[in-house]
């Protein structure tokens, strides 16, 4: 099963379900996700690449998911990086890491922030499901 | 979900008995196709889902112009009450003191023939960075985001020049919540905000050059110092990246916390602290200095405009602009009610206090009002009436029906200059992806809580 996300409908904001094999492939897959929505319909890809540690920590599989997407948002705000890309990415009890392979240059969009509405990670009868809702 | 049972012809309510984890009622002002609307998406859900807070007192209520939100709707407020209530970050929402300022110019739309009309708005487009993230002219560090964080705006009239001591009193809470704390602000935070003081950002924000189309209430409008014909121009914006990350931090925090405190929520969204906790204090500490840094943005943005003004009509026009007043609609504040202390939480809603002004943004191309407060809200909101029209389309949904081209083509031809960073994002903000804010306004008016001062109609719109 290849990793996949789609956006579902909400008033107000994005609400983002992903699915994926295993739990690593949900993290990666809501780089791709994340990248969408940082670059709409930029084109090829453009900026000076960089590579930048990431770590986040949290006591939950949501929130895990919640904060390592809060730490993406972080870095496209603060240093314009818009993510390809999660190499060597480590999925522990509480914590994931991973070397996140980007681009700087300005995004189109920017999310102000990651909710815990509705925030879900956990095993289904295909593999992993996400679920998670962006303001934006 | 549970049926809303009309109280009278603006009311409904939903009892504290429909669920066994609500302490309150949920109560909704809206007129009968309003509330169609309103229970199309989950916004009484997750109004219900308000009710069960601890130390809610009265109602969680909502406003007509109420709308999904995550955790709380947007468009409602809750009051809670020493020593069990709780002060709930996800009940102010990310962008702490979003709100809207008015500024009056001294000219009129007949002077500002078509030429100027698109000046103006290619000036404050040139003149106040719009759009995702766009770095401002004020970019502070260190002790003097601090000192901004503790002050708010004053801080940028004795030590920049930007904007008059005028201005800051024509601003709710004088543009400064007490027991702003920086220290309680995180550093990521600063790093978010530090470079975004007089920027508008994206998403709903924008500014607004507008016509009073009508005086409603000619003695109010009077006071407020509005005239037929009278060229305005609506600041909509908040706290940037810095208020962002302040609740990031606090729902987290809290989050963590709800446990040890006994709360059980049926969001984790609404995650919360009591309001004598140590996260309580430190949160209302940081959305303090977060609000301030708000009035402080708008205040700077408004600055701008001035200068627009200034290269298209000259320095007399800049100097004869005058601030109406400027209003926070995500905020929590402390305030007495019924003879007794609450922390009321706006989200999506605006402090309508007897005789104040309050600014209603319709979409693009339609509508805005400016209302003043009545009695009425003292004794059926805690002093709160809407914020706006409400969205009716997700954002995907508008973006469907409307193509952003398209809709700049109609908006110009309609005489609405447009400056827009995107068409993606002048697709989500189209107006039929809003309630018809002529309705919301009725019931506000209807019920009580407000009475309709004058409407302004949009003739130029700068676009984040």
């Amino acid at each position: 099963m290849e990793p996949t996300h789609r956006w579902i409908e909400h008033t107000a904001e994005l609400q983002l379900e992903l699915h994926a094999r295993s739990e690593a492939a949900i993290f990666r897959q809501a780089v791709l996700a994340l990248r969408e929505l940082l670059e709409e319909d930029a084109g090829a890809a453009t900026g000076e690449r960089v590579e930048r540690q990431v770590e986040a920590e949290a006591t939950d599989r949501g929130a895990l998911l919640a904060e390592w997407l809060a730490e993406l948002v972080f870095l496209a705000e603060t240093e314009r990086l818009v993510p390809d890309e999660a190499r060597d990415l480590v999925v522990g009890e509480h914590s994931v890491t991973a070397v996140v392979v980007g681009r700087t240059r300005e995004p189109r969009h920017l999310v102000k922030a990651v909710t815990y509405h509705d925030l879900e990670l956990h095993r289904d009868r295909d593999g992993w499901r996400g679920n998670v809702v962006l303001d934006v | 979900m549970s049926e809303p049972v009309r109280v009278d012809d603006t009311l409904w309510e939903i009892p504290a008995a429909a669920r066994e984890d609500m302490r309150v009622p949920a109560r909704v002002f809206a007129d009968a196709d309003l509330l169609a609307a309103i229970r199309t998406d989950r916004s009484l859900e997750q109004l219900q889902n308000v009710a069960t807070l601890p130390g809610i007192v009265e109602a969680a209520i909502a406003m007509p112009d109420i709308h999904q939100g995550y955790g709380f709707p947007v468009g409602g407020l809750a009051a809670t009450a020493p020593p069990d209530g709780v002060v709930s970050p996800g009940g102010v929402g990310y962008d702490i003191n979003c709100g809207v300022r008015l500024l009056a110019t001294p000219f009129t739309h007949g002077e500002l023939d078509d030429r100027r009309r698109g000046a103006l708005v290619e000036a404050i487009a040139r003149r106040v960075p719009t759009g995702a993230g766009k770095g401002g002219p004020l970019a502070l560090r260190g002790a003097e985001l601090d000192a901004v964080l503790e002050q708010g705006p004053r801080w940028l009239v004795e030590h920049r020049d930007v904007g008059s001591d005028a201005d800051v009193r024509a601003t709710e809470s004088e543009g400064c919540l007490e027991g702003a704390d920086p220290r309680r602000v995180s550093a990521r935070a600063r790093e978010r905000g530090a470079g975004q003081l007089g920027t508008v950002g994206s998403g709903n924000h924008f500014i607004e050059v507008q016509r009073v189309e009508e005086l409603i209430d000619r003695d109010m409008a009077e006071r407020f110092g509005l005239r037929k014909g009278q060229v305005t121009v609506l600041v909509h914006s908040g706290s940037r990246g810095l208020g962002h990350q302040v609740c990031t931090d606090y729902v987290r925090t809290m989050d963590a916390t709800l446990g040890r405190h006994g709360i059980v929520l049926p969001d984790r969204q609404l995650s919360c602290a009591p309001l004598d906790s140590d996260e309580g204090r430190a949160y209302l500490a940081a959305m303090a200095a977060a609000a301030n840094f708000a009035w402080a943005n708008r205040h700077a943005i408004a600055h701008g405009v001035r200068r627009a003004i200034s290269d298209v009509l000259g320095a007399d026009a800049a100097a004869g602009t005058r601030q109406v007043y400027d209003v926070a609609h995500n905020v929590a504040k402390l305030e007495e009610h019924g003879g007794r202390l609450v922390c009321v939480h706006r989200k999506g809603a605006t402090r309508a206090f007897p005789g104040q002004p309050v600014f209603i943004p319709g979409s693009m191309g339609t509508a805005s009002y400016v209302l003043a407060g009545r009695e009425g809200s003292m004794a059926r909101s805690f002093g709160t009436v809407c914020h706006g029209a409400g969205r009716r389309l997700s954002r995907t949904a508008a973006k469907k029906q409307v193509d952003g081209a398209v809709l700049l083509r109609e908006l110009e031809a309609g005489g609405v200059a447009v400056r827009a960073a995107s068409s993606r994002g002048l697709a989500e903000e189209a107006p039929l992806a809003y309630k018809d804010v002529d309705a919301v306004v009725r019931v506000v008016e209807d019920a009580g809580l407000a009475r309709r001062v004058a409407r302004l109609r949009p003739i130029g719109v700068v676009k984040g």
